[in-house]
């Protein structure tokens, strides 16, 4: 009879068995996870990136050889010439004068590729609050198993957005896609004021240095100093150094007529009970649904706010705005920039 | 207690022609939608319309299925729609989908908004909102005697002026104001009462510029679209409901009905 | 002509793509802060406010109190406390009434009427004690607490506090990755599960919805608490010294009942890293003024809305259920019925958890309703012993007035502390009632979700019964707690 066995014994099994499942379902490193990894077909994930990578080439201008591809791709040159090869075969590229061209079915099946990474990295950016080191990773496996179809309706159920959290144009699902505009960081001369429309996101270590740095699309940038390959320059009102290499991974669109953005606001989460303040505007951190959400409550800038209440437990706060009380977290009210009164502008009349 | 009495001998109110018809509908003239925001007694007014008892907590989104109540006034029958209660109508969340959907597609005659009158300019985005989709509406301002309390004071035949629809100040718990809504109800349905609703107009330029290149478009495709800027501003924002309507030319439909009560 | 006009229509949408590409990316604040321009010049235009204002001041003042540091928590425990002390309290009379006039004196008046006009045994006993003894049950077990606690729970709703209950307990669901709402799911979930689910809808995101409609089942229902008190009673209280009993057996329930809570909070944050992932999306809580509650209304409605509906879902499942729980006690193969097959069979694999056989046969075929669960196990124990001179025969669910026969009927079915601890532990976490799961499936449109939140609890039941038993095994001696 089973009952016979030792306690201790049963329990070891049972933490053997408890850990085994643990394991089994383990989101990220577990069985399944890797049973689903292996079961992805690595050929067809190595034709697809080269698509892209190609699609990429021809959108920005930039001469592709064997050795880029292959370099990209991480794979010998041995096995990028077998896979252009059979891309050929497939008829998704043709060669003119020693270098790729995609064909026209290749370059739909590039932006179909494209349209799923940059709806996906969107979605992360917008719904799910997902770290945006982790929006790449995840679109990379995610454009090899999505289809176009399944793309579609996420992308109905989110706005059916038009450009990918870094500021990339998203192709529509009739494969349009816009001219590419704006000119690296790089370029600027020392005086212009621009707004960052793109931050390439590969390579990943010089990706997650510009994010450190707080640098995100829609920023608004003022060149002071250009020397020694270095750039200088102030992003929402901080300033930021680089090196030409780093600020060749930020686009940029040149606003002629504009004054540059100096004050750095002040966040409501800083607001003590009782005190009063204007809101300023919400950080372009804030996205999505949680952003719609907070400019639905009345959170637009000029709105006057109060906080009112702190909960039992500290965190959510009441704040007063147009005459309700709405909870906010600490994590959100730190996403909304404030400006503070003066302290007897509000006050009622004793 | 007392005003109710009073109300008994108002010009408007005629006992016997208000018979609330629960959920027998069998045969409507009109149909009403009933929009706002959570908190400002939407349910109340429902409620006090149809003879239902419709609970909803003192949570957004407690109306998650659509409820449908009826009453008959003036020889004319009435289908109530409450839609859920929602701060916006911009967002891609289901109970706001389901409350623009049912305002544009299901064309009705009438879209009451019940604001909180104690927060008239919180409310206002609502209704700013409503009106730029429909053109039959009017505003029921719930809550008075809160606002009274508050010592709120809002003139509403200047907010009638500026939203261009009636506005009928209620309490709706106190069953305050409802034969004058009923009223105002039946005046905008059978088109006695011709509304002007307030319209946006400041937005940027840039945006000024795309919204209106595309009601253009949308005009010379869709002849009559009574709220071609709305539209067009939907078809930016990427709302897929729109699309749609216009992919499959749906949209064309509601031009033609709009202007005319619904038989 | 159509096709003209439908590539005119696609080039509108392509037009408004490419005037989106111009935009860029944040043209929405625009228009939304374009709108509340047009609110505020309006409001500014028609709205005077004069003086102080008192009844805002008055709310106030309530908040200031109800979400303060040192009295948030202890008003939210008492009012809390209190609403479950009437509930339980006020349930038993009633109860009593139902059950003895379901029960004890229409049950054998069907069953005398049947035998009367000459129906066949077995047909009278499907019928009769089958289907119609397990929906008097579950009226009898389940109505009246329902109609206590349902109505309490909404005028609480009505009055404006709950909302101030998700906001003192946000920060604690913040750091399981869940809502501060499901605070009142939770706390709905220890009136009824299936209700807890659907009020779940107040949950604006999908994902945090998502869990506190899984979760959920780990608030001790009001359909478990009675089988809680009962095993306390007779096993914990039972085994310290007699003027120790009330209290310890008492602190026992809550103890379980605040391991639910753990569970939930542990589960929601197992969630929330692993396959629901992503942070919380748009927290944000209305806290709206404080209305006085209107009475008559609430009882009306929270009786139609809430109670009669989760009783005629319970109902439907339960007839069924009565119907094969009859079977089971009376289809014989060879000389032992389907039941005491079933339970010598798992008997074995059940003592490894520290349960038996009959426990798990009963909450196999009592799935409908955790209130028919004793009765269940009382004739499934007697059936499985052989001790045909208690009961009311095979398949035929009984309860006894005195707790000292139970405690003699399930002693002598070989229960043990450890059996009894181990029961109160199954019955926290095991698969919600099938009244739960199916609302859970109309909540989530989701086989996979059901699935989940069915089959999760058991899993962790079965754990922690297995690891409970077995520590008890290590530490007691194998001898005695085996018996």
């Amino acid at each position: 009879m089973i009952l016979n066995i030792h306690p201790g014994l049963s329990i070891l099994a049972g933490i053997l068995v408890v850990a085994v499942l643990a394991w089994a379902f383990w989101p990220k490193n577990g069985l399944f996870a890797l049973i689903d990894r292996l079961r992805m077909n690595s050929r067809r994930v190595l034709l697809e990136d080269a698509l892209k990578y190609l699609f990429d080439c021809e959108y920005k201008n930039i001469d592709c050889g064997l050795h880029s591809i292959a370099g990209n791709l991480n794979i010998s040159a041995d096995q990028a010439t077998k896979l252009l090869d059979r891309l050929r075969a497939m008829g998704l590229i043709s060669m003119k004068d020693q270098s790729f061209q995609l064909t026209d079915s290749g370059k739909s099946y590039a932006l179909r590729v494209i349209r799923v990474h940059r709806i996906w990295e969107r979605y992360l950016a917008d719904e799910t609050g997902i770290d945006q080191m982790e929006w790449h990773g995840a679109a990379d496996r995610k454009e090899h198993r999505m289809s176009a179809e399944a793309a579609d309706a996420l992308a109905a159920q989110i706005g059916n957005p038009v450009f990918d959290p870094h500021g990339d144009p998203i192709p529509s699902a009739q494969g349009e896609l816009p001219e590419h505009k704006g000119r690296p960081l790089s370029s600027l001369e020392e005086g212009a004021i621009a707004r960052i429309v793109h931050i390439e996101d590969e390579p990943h270590t010089i990706y997650e240095q510009l994010v450190a740095l707080g640098l995100y699309p829609g920023m608004q940038v003022y060149v002071l100093d250009v020397t020694n390959g270095k750039i200088t320059f102030a992003a929402d009102g901080e300033e930021c150094v680089l090196t030409a290499l780093f600020a060749a991974s930020i686009t940029v669109e040149e606003l002629p007529e504009q004054e540059p953005l100096s004050t750095k606001a002040t966040l409501l989460s800083t607001l003590k009970i009782g005190e009063s303040a204007e809101i300023v505007g919400i950080s372009p951190h804030c996205r999505g649904q949680q952003r719609r959400r907070l400019m639905d409550l009345g959170i637009v800038p000029g709105t006057p706010v109060t906080a009112e209440l702190r909960s039992a437990s500290g965190d959510p706060t009441g704040y007063r705005i147009m005459g309700a009380t709405i909870g906010i977290r600490k994590s959100q009210a730190d996403f909304i920039f404030i400006e503070k009164k003066e302290k007897h502008a509000d006050e009622q009349p004793a | 207690m007392n005003s109710q009495h009073d109300c008994e001998n108002c010009p408007v109110h005629h006992r016997e022609n208000l018979i609330r018809l629960g959920i027998a509908m069998d045969r409507v003239d009109y149909v009403v939608a009933l929009a706002g925001n959570p908190n400002t007694g939407k349910s109340t007014v429902f409620n006090n319309l149809t003879g239902l008892r419709q609970h909803t907590g003192n949570w957004p989104g407690k109306t998650v299925t659509r409820a449908e109540g009826g009453y008959s006034y003036g020889e004319k029958r009435y289908k109530v729609v409450d839609l859920p209660g929602t701060y916006s109508l911009l967002s891609t969340s289901t109970d706001e989908e389901t409350a623009r959907d049912f305002i544009l597609f299901g064309r009705p005659d009438v879209t009451v908004i019940v604001a909180d009158a104690t927060r008239l300019e919180r409310n206002l985005n609502l209704v700013l909102q409503v009106l730029e989709i429909t053109d039959r509406a009017v505003l029921c301002l719930n809550l008075m005697d809160e606002a009274q309390r508050n010592h709120i004071e809002i003139d509403e035949r200047n907010l009638s002026a500026e939203l261009g629809i009636p506005v009928i100040p209620a309490a709706a718990r106190q069953k305050e104001g409802m034969p004058e809504l009923i009223a105002a109800i039946g005046e905008v349905a059978s088109g006695r009462y011709v509304c002007q609703p307030h319209r946006l107009k400041s937005r940027s330029p840039k945006l000024n510029h795309a919204v209106s290149t595309l009601a253009e478009k949308l005009a010379a495709q869709f002849p009559g679209l009574p709220n071609l800027n709305w539209v067009a501003l939907r078809l930016l924002e990427g709302d897929q409901s729109i699309i749609d309507a216009v992919r499959t030319g749906e949209l064309g439909k509601l031009s033609t009905g709009i202007l005319s009560p619904q038989s | 002509m159509a096709k003209k006009q439908q590539s005119e229509n696609e080039d509108i949408l392509s037009l408004a793509n490419s005037l989106r590409w111009e935009l860029g990316v944040d043209f929405h604040d625009t228009v939304i802060e374009s709108i509340y321009a047009d609110a505020s010049r309006i409001a500014r235009k028609t709205v005077r406010t004069e003086g102080e204002k008192p009844a805002y001041n008055w709310d106030f003042k309530i908040d200031r109190i109800v979400t303060s540091r040192w009295l948030g928590f202890p008003i939210m425990f008492l009012l809390l406390a209190v609403v479950f002390w009437i509930t339980v309290s006020g349930a038993n009379y009633p109860s009593g009434l139902l059950a003895e006039l379901l029960i004890d004196t229409l049950h054998p008046v069907l069953k005398n009427g049947a035998t009367a006009i000459g129906m066949p045994w077995w047909l009278s006993g499907v019928l009769v004690d089958g289907a119609y003894l397990s929906m008097a049950w579950v009226i009898a077990v389940m109505l009246p607490p329902m109609a206590i606690f349902f109505p309490l729970f909404t005028l609480l709703e009505d009055f404006g506090y709950l909302p101030r209950v998700a906001f003192n307990m946000d920060s604690l669901f913040r750091r399981a990755g869940a809502h501060g709402k499901q605070a009142l799911t939770l706390s709905m979930g220890f009136g009824c599960n299936a209700a807890g689910v659907i009020a779940a809808r107040v949950i604006d995101s999908p994902r945090e919805r998502l869990i506190a409609i899984i979760t959920n089942n780990f608030s001790l229902c009001n359909g478990r608490w009675p089988t809680q008190i009962l095993i306390a009673t007779i096993f914990i209280g039972g085994a310290v010294p007699a003027h120790w009993a009330g209290l310890v057996s008492a602190g026992a329930v809550v103890g379980i009942a605040v391991l639910g809570i753990f569970f939930s909070l542990v589960v929601s944050w197992g969630l929330s890293k692993s396959v629901l992932r992503g942070e919380t999306s748009a927290f944000s809580l209305e806290l709206p003024p404080y209305r006085p509650p209107r009475i008559l209304q609430t009882l009306y409605t929270s009786l139609i809305d809430r109670t009669i509906f989760v009783l005629w879902r319970a109902i439907v499942f339960a007839i069924p259920a009565g119907i094969v729980i009859w079977l089971v006690a009376n289809i014989h193969i060879g000389d032992l019925s389907l039941a005491e097959h079933f339970i010598r069979w798992a008997d074995p694999f059940a003592l490894f958890f520290g349960l038996n056989g009959v426990i798990l046969l009963a909450y196999i075929i009592a799935i409908p309703a955790n209130e028919i669960v004793i009765p269940t196990v009382l004739m499934l124990t007697v059936l499985s012993t052989g001790m045909h001179e208690m009961g009311e025969g095979a398949g035929v669910m009984f309860e006894l007035d005195s707790i000292a026969d139970t405690e003699n009927i399930l002693r002598a079915g070989g229960w043990t502390l450890l059996t009894g601890l181990n029961l109160m532990l199954f019955s926290l976490l095991h698969n919600p009632c099938s009244t739960t799961i199916y609302t859970i499936y109309k909540e989530t449109h989701s086989a996979k979700w059901t699935l989940v939140a069915t089959l999760l609890p058991i899993v962790l039941g079965l754990i922690v019964c297995f690891f409970t038993a077995q520590l008890w095994l290590l530490f007691f001696s194998t001898a005695e707690a085996v018996g």
